[in-house]
């Protein structure tokens, strides 16, 4: 009986672990892809800017 | 809504809508339609206690802009020395965990300074930073950064790291170091925007 309880923690465990990794994957992967298109726009237009200024 | 409705992926299911939902929010009419009626919130802003303080002694908001620009630097640094542990490029005589728990109480304090001091110098400004996009996105980078903060990386966090995907726990603190380096530089664009 207590090592089926232990068995049913140790895959709750699981379950929990998995579940946040995956959560961290899809929470970071979307961080990252938005900081690199946002960050490209932002020093695309400056680029611009000093083209503009300077030619 | 109870997690376990969700199934063992609930936590999941929940990020990936939020996300969905801040891009469908962000990308349509919905995103025009908020900021337009939040206008009359913005202007009674400037009409409260610390919008008349802010407007009227400029010493007050400087002093108060100091502490918001030290809690901002302590938040930024309780960050760098916990995603740089995590990510083994110094202080890996102590174990993350540590680092980690001890960094993250400090964290909470300043996050508390930021907004506490924050909402004091919006109220200062109001009408001047509602019609800037990038305050908005500072608002936006704040907002995803502390439900990061407190939903994903925390709960990430405080398991042994031995049982945890490395690709993960890079991946989280480089997201992580990311989305505040994206509050700081916007924080900091807002300054230069007049």
């Amino acid at each position: 009986m207590s090592e089926e309880i232990e068995q049913s923690d140790s895959g709750q465990d699981g379950d929990r672990l998995k579940d946040q990794q995956t959560a961290a994957v899809i929470a970071a992967s979307s961080f990252i892809i938005f900081s690199v298109v946002y960050w490209f726009f932002q020093i695309q237009s400056v680029r611009e800017l000093l083209e503009l200024a300077y030619g | 809504m109870p997690i376990s409705l969700l199934g063992p992926y609930g936590r999941s299911i929940i990020t990936a809508a939020v996300i969905a939902a801040m891009l469908a929010f962000t990308l349509s009419y919905a995103n025009e339609y908020a900021h337009g009626s939040l206008l009359g919130f913005f202007e009674w802003m400037e009409t409260t206690w610390f919008g008349i303080i802010g407007k009227t002694w400029g010493g007050v908001f400087a002093i108060i802009q100091a502490f918001h620009l030290l809690s901002m630097a302590v938040l930024g640094g309780t960050i760098l020395v916990s995603e740089f542990r995590v990510l083994g490029i110094f202080l890996n005589e102590i174990s993350p965990q540590t680092v980690v728990q001890r960094a993250h109480s400090t964290f909470v304090w300043a996050l508390v300074v930021v907004l506490f001091t924050g909402v004091f110098m919006a109220c200062g400004v109001a009408t001047k930073v509602y019609y800037l996009p990038v305050f908005w996105y500072k608002m936006l980078a704040l907002g995803a950064g502390m439900l990061f903060h407190f939903y994903i990386r925390m709960p990430l966090y405080s398991n042994d790291f031995s049982q945890l995907n490395p690709r993960v726990l890079q991946m989280t603190a480089i997201a992580s170091l990311l989305v505040w380096f994206l509050v700081a530089a916007t924080g900091r664009w807002i300054g230069f925007s007049g």
